[in-house]
């Protein structure tokens, strides 16, 4: 198996002398192709914080990332920018799609950025909203969306730039139990039809359960590190 | 942002209109926009300081497309009296016919009948008096008046005229004016055919220097002034109060440069989480830039079209009819009851043109800010 993600000593603290909150201690971990792992842990314990620094979006105080063997501290703005628009895909636990465009639109927007021809962008949008179970409502904008439908559409982004790697933060959190467990299923389908490496930092059973490697983090540190 | 840019435009309107109503009270009440004169006859009149070449200065004047008019004019002091009351005058010769196309003269006369050439039953020709003639000398319409004044050659030049007309009123700049027949003045002050001025108004009152300046090469032996050059005084009098009121529009203009920032502002820092999200799925920073300017030029253009199409019935009105003012102004004798604008390409693209520089300017740094801003920082943002 290839280590896709590599992290070392990984430190982030926030704030300052009498304030400063360490959110990371030191973490160093490393993710295989294809896993399916859940960071895990109580409320402040770094997960969200790992997962922004694995995905390049925030900047380490100590440490590194490696993404398939390179070293993100050594990118530039727009090398980063490329990376994580050809490598990683995003699902926020707030959506975040772009409110002004539709479905299909916020799923096409980073086919564009990558330079795909618009015909293969259509049928691929096409093909991703099946995937989701979104056929018909790619014409719709977000608010017309419900929010379970909106995360669909965020995983149908994530994945329409063909990454390696999608990061997820609290996927299911805004989320029934049932549209939860469909989105899941959805997920678990691509990680294993597709060999994408999917990282969910959650609190969900259902992630858990369905999860085969499990990092529990405790304080910033990594407390507990188990593959089923 | 449209807002603004009406009341950009509106100001700029009014404020143009005022001064070009301005500049043709002034002009059409006496200079014209072009004056022709012997040497510095501007600056010392003297009778004998005559154009002689009259039908080689015409000729020039009926060459150049941009002359609509023109009038010759004679000028010589003289004293009037009737019966035993005296007083100093002007006199002034203008031809009856062309004057009318070149001064509002004729919509002057506020009692009796605009003069001609011929002369009246008894062999008098007609003059039209000042009004503070008529009051000076006690005179009304169809009663005698002698003038007595200095003949080119040197003679004394005596003779009477009848009143036709009296023109304007008491703060008229020509109230001690006694207007002849060009061809009655002419031989009264034994000039013969020659004249002391050409008055002439163009096409396009703005371009009325450089008409001037082509006249002059056509005619260097005489001296061809626009107005501003004639009224010197007026004309400096008007560019400092022009640089007062700019000031005003500075402040208006400051007012729609605080909207504009307030659109951009609200159009891009509200939405740095948007951004974030952008930068998060991979858009480069210079894409963002290009995307913000972008967005925020549509925005200008959509918000000046809007503009356009609502002030532009608003300044046409406004020029066409204009406001009704409470109490008339009269300017010798010309009453102006509407303050009016300006209607021309200049008075919506220059705002236009201000609106878009403003808007980019402006979008350029919160562009940089949103596209270098830290996704995490971004998305944490509300």
């Amino acid at each position: 198996m290839t280590t896709v993600i590599e992290t070392r000593d990984l430190y982030r603290y926030f704030g300052s002398d009498e304030t400063e909150i360490v959110a990371l201690d030191h973490v160093s971990v490393d993710i295989q192709e294809g896993e399916f792992t859940a960071i895990i842990g109580p409320s402040g314990s770094g997960k969200t914080t790992l997962l922004h620094l694995i995905g390049g979006l925030d900047e380490p105080d100590g440490g590194s990332v490696k993404l398939s063997g390179t070293n993100i501290a050594e990118m530039n703005g727009n090398e980063l920018s490329d990376f994580r628009r050809d490598h990683i895909g995003f699902i926020f636990q707030a959506y975040n799609l772009i409110p002004v465009l539709s479905a299909e639109e916020n799923i096409e927007y980073i086919m564009l950025l990558q330079g795909i021809s618009p015909a293969e962008r259509k049928k691929r949008v096409q093909e991703m909203l099946a995937l989701v179970g979104l056929e018909g409502l790619g014409e719709r904008r977000p608010a017309h969306l419900s929010g379970g439908q909106q995360q669909r559409v965020a995983v149908a982004r994530a994945m329409a730039s063909k990454p390696d790697i999608i990061l997820a933060d609290e996927p299911t959190a805004n989320l029934d139990s049932k549209t939860g467990i469909s989105l899941l299923e959805v997920m678990r389908e691509l990680n294993q039809t597709r060999n994408m490496t999917f990282i969910f930092s959650t609190h969900d059973e259902k992630i858990m359960e369905r999860a085969t490697r499990l990092i529990h983090l405790r304080d910033g540190k990594v407390e507990q590190d188990e593959r089923k | 942002m449209t807002g603004g840019y009406m009341l950009f435009v509106f100001s700029y309107s009014l404020l143009e209109g005022s001064y070009n109503n301005l500049i043709d009270i002034f002009t059409l009440d006496n200079t014209g926009h072009i004056q022709i004169h012997k040497d510095d006859y501007l600056d010392r009149p003297k009778i004998y300081k005559t154009i002689q070449n009259r039908a080689q200065v015409e000729g020039a004047m009926h060459a150049v497309d941009d002359v609509i008019s023109f009038t010759p004019r004679v000028f010589s002091p003289a004293l009037a009296y009737a019966g035993s009351k005296t007083a100093p005058s002007q006199v002034i010769g203008v031809d009856p016919e062309l004057e009318p196309t070149v001064s509002r003269l004729k919509e002057k006369v506020s009692e009796g009948t605009y003069f001609d050439n011929a002369p009246d039953a008894d062999g008098y020709f007609k003059a039209m008096i000042g009004k503070g003639v008529a009051i000076n000398l006690d005179l009304e319409i169809g009663q005698e008046i002698v003038l007595i004044s200095q003949g080119a050659d040197g003679s004394i030049a005596n003779d009477i005229f009848v009143v036709s007309a009296i023109i304007g009123n008491r703060t008229s700049f020509d109230r001690m004016a006694v207007y002849l027949p060009l061809t009655s003045a002419q031989e009264f002050l034994s000039l013969g055919a020659d004249v002391h001025e050409y008055a002439m108004l163009v096409e396009d009152k703005h371009e009325n220097e450089k008409v001037a300046s082509v006249l002059q090469g056509e005619i260097p032996d005489l001296t061809v002034a626009p107005w501003q050059v004639v009224e010197a005084t007026f004309y400096r009098t008007m560019q400092s109060d022009k640089q007062g009121n700019y000031f005003t529009m500075g402040l208006i203009v400051f007012i729609v440069f605080v909207g504009v920032l307030n659109t951009v502002l609200m159009s891009v820092l509200e939405r740095t989480r948007e951004f974030g999200v952008l930068r998060s799925i991979g858009s480069r920073p210079l894409v963002l830039i290009k995307m913000i300017l972008l967005e925020i030029l549509m925005l200008t253009i959509i918000s000046v079209t809007i503009g356009v199409a609502l002030v532009m019935p608003i300044v046409y009105w406004f020029t066409e009819v204009g406001l009704l003012l409470p109490e008339p102004i009269d300017m010798g004798g010309v009453t102006f009851q509407h303050m009016k604008g300006d209607f021309a390409a200049y008075i919506f693209f220059y705002p236009m043109v201000f609106m878009l520089a403003t808007a980019l300017l402006i979008s350029i740094p919160p562009g940089i800010r949103a596209a270098h801003i830290l996704p995490r920082d971004a998305l944490g943002a509300h």
